[in-house]
């Protein structure tokens, strides 16, 4: 009994810099419910005094149409980061090719680059090709990040892959596609799934991106959407806090239920091996 | 594996060309464009002449770009200095079981999943003039008159630096958490036993057998501070009148407001090799260790 009680103080002082690291959030919430007044108030609200849905409503409303786009965005940019990172990741983890060393040393090394430093060629590129205002110009500059990033976690993982096991499927005659599909894929789906997560969240949340690439705004995503609300005159900040609030919520929620994956695939992410 | 044909390059080869594509060729033409006069009339008219280092002579001579050098150096260190100290901080801390450990963890990664104008939009209104420090400053009567955190000339690259500060603990904090967790408990058993307090315990096992992670974290943090871009663009814009501007910003804004892609991608030149030196000074001090 005198060993539990010892245990929740530390879940006590934990909680104090957890409660400080979380507050911008706790007031980004409030601030939806406030009228402009309100959250201008003279010393802050810690609550809401009148709280309304309206807001929220409101900010739902205009951010509906951005939303569409979010979505497309998203998992357009899943399928391309999977569909090459996939391949390549079971290449490097398990074969002795030439270029193996090379190509994830540049995989490594885009992953470090500056968006600024890609975004500002790319975007002259895509120019030349009309490929400003198209869906398809975003999904290509944030893939620039996603796959080295979802490249590195499932390597790491797919290392763990016995390759008995997979020399034991070519003898039985299994092509190296059948042995992909049929075996590496299903053993490899917990990080997949990490992955997947983590480059959802990147896509969803993009800004600089989407900012440079799509001007049009009936193909803008919502990150862009809530940054029209401040580019306007007088800022709503009630509207805009509400729909930040929104367009967090998606993260949100896969942070609390996979936070375990996500810091075990940051860290394969980040260590080179 | 031995791979006996070629079939293995099939998997290989999509991951590579869109490297090279989309990665390496365009910091190739960031490259020429830093050498070349481009501007919106000499890009649509494809006639961009040469200039050999002329953009860079008056990038650096720009008073702008000097303050924004300063700017990049002090975001970077106080980032990073504090960042890590927080993070390390918080691995410590974590490195234990209780209740609810497992939320805790959850929620000290929110800055990392919350999407960027989402913290960005808080803190601009949380250093605003009317916004909530203030706001408490003055009903607390700490202050007479609100202090222009984002709207003065030498405050606001403090304000997004602490701004970065908060976006960067979970980071710090996921790769310092992981290090310890691999530390074998016997080791601190062991100094228990000859008497060792925490202090001793922290400076004499903890940092030496820490240390190729902690020069792993700042190395990344490092890389990953200089390149900041959509925090500062999102609270400051640069602003105001330039004096809160990174590398990342100054060289967005001469590509996206000025239309002077040349000298734009001097700036981005300059700043890719400031990272690629403090990369190697970091690992130059890890193997010094070794």
């Amino acid at each position: 009994m005198k060993g539990r009680m010892k245990q929740w103080k530390w879940t006590l002082v934990a909680l104090i810099p957890t409660v400080i690291i979380v507050f911008p959030l706790y007031f980004i919430a409030i601030g939806g419910f406030q009228t402009v007044a309100e959250i201008f108030h003279r010393p802050p609200y810690w609550f809401p005094p009148r709280p309304s849905w309206q807001f929220y409503g409101d900010a739902l409303v205009t951010l509906l149409p951005y939303l569409k786009n979010s979505l497309i965005m998203a998992l357009g940019n899943l399928a391309l980061t999977l569909l090459v990172a996939l391949p390549s990741a079971f290449a490097l983890a398990k074969f002795r090719l030439k270029i193996g060393k090379s190509t994830f040393f540049l995989l490594a090394f885009t992953q470090m680059l500056p968006a600024t430093a890609v975004i500002i060629p790319l975007f002259l590129i895509f120019n030349r090709f009309r490929l400003i205002n198209n869906y398809l110009s975003a999904i290509l500059g944030i893939a620039v990040f996603t796959i080295p990033f979802a490249t590195i976690i499932l390597r790491a993982y797919m290392q763990a892959i016995p390759t008995g096991l997979l020399e034991a499927a070519f003898i039985d005659g299994a092509s190296l596609f059948r042995v992909f599909r049929s075996i590496v894929i299903p053993l490899a789906s917990p990080a997949i799934a990490t992955a997947g997560i983590l480059t959802l969240i990147m896509a969803w949340g993009d800004f600089i991106v989407s900012l440079s690439f799509l001007k049009d705004r009936t193909l803008q995503p919502m990150s862009i959407g809530l940054y029209n609300f401040i580019g306007q005159y007088g800022v709503q900040w009630n509207k805009l806090m509400a729909g930040s609030m929104i367009f967090a919520v998606p993260p949100l929620i896969v942070a609390l239920l996979a936070g375990k994956s996500i810091v075990a695939g940051l860290t394969a992410g980040a260590f080179k091996e | 594996m031995k791979t006996t044909s070629h079939v293995g390059y099939f998997f290989i080869v999509p991951a590579l060309v869109y490297v090279l594509f989309f990665g390496v060729y365009p910091l190739i033409y960031n490259f020429i464009l830093s050498l070349k006069e481009v501007t919106l009339i000499t890009y649509m008219s494809g006639t961009s002449p040469w200039v050999g280092l002329a953009n860079y002579w008056q990038t650096i001579k720009d008073v702008v770009f000097q303050r924004t050098f300063t700017n990049t150096l002090l975001f970077t260190s106080l980032s990073l200095a504090f960042q890590f100290l927080i993070g390390f901080f918080l691995a410590i801390l974590f490195n234990r079981s209780f209740p609810l450990k497992g939320l805790l963890q959850s929620l000290i990664m929110i800055p990392w999943v919350l999407p960027i104008i989402v913290s960005g939009s808080f803190f601009r209104w949380f250093f605003s003039d009317r916004g909530m420090v203030n706001g408490f400053l003055l009903a607390w009567d700490f202050i007479d008159k609100p202090i222009p955190w984002i709207t003065s000339q030498k405050l606001p690259i403090f304000a997004v630096t602490l701004a970065n500060i908060w976006l960067g603990i979970p980071f710090n904090f996921v790769l310092l958490y992981t290090g310890l967790r691999a530390i074998p408990i016997e080791l601190f058993e062991s100094a228990d036993i000859d008497g060792a307090n925490w202090w001793q315990r922290i400076a004499f096992i903890t940092f030496p057998v820490l240390r190729p992670v902690i020069i792993t974290t700042l190395t990344l943090g490092c890389i990953f501070t200089v390149k900041v871009f959509d925090l500062v663009w999102i609270i400051t814009q640069g602003g105001p009148g330039d004096v809160s501007h990174l590398l990342s910003t100054l060289s967005y804004s001469w590509a996206f407001n000025k239309f002077h892609f040349g000298r734009a991608s001097s700036v981005l030149v300059i700043m890719l090799s400031l990272v690629v030196s403090l990369t190697v000074l970091l690992n130059s001090i890890r193997s010094e260790g070794e």
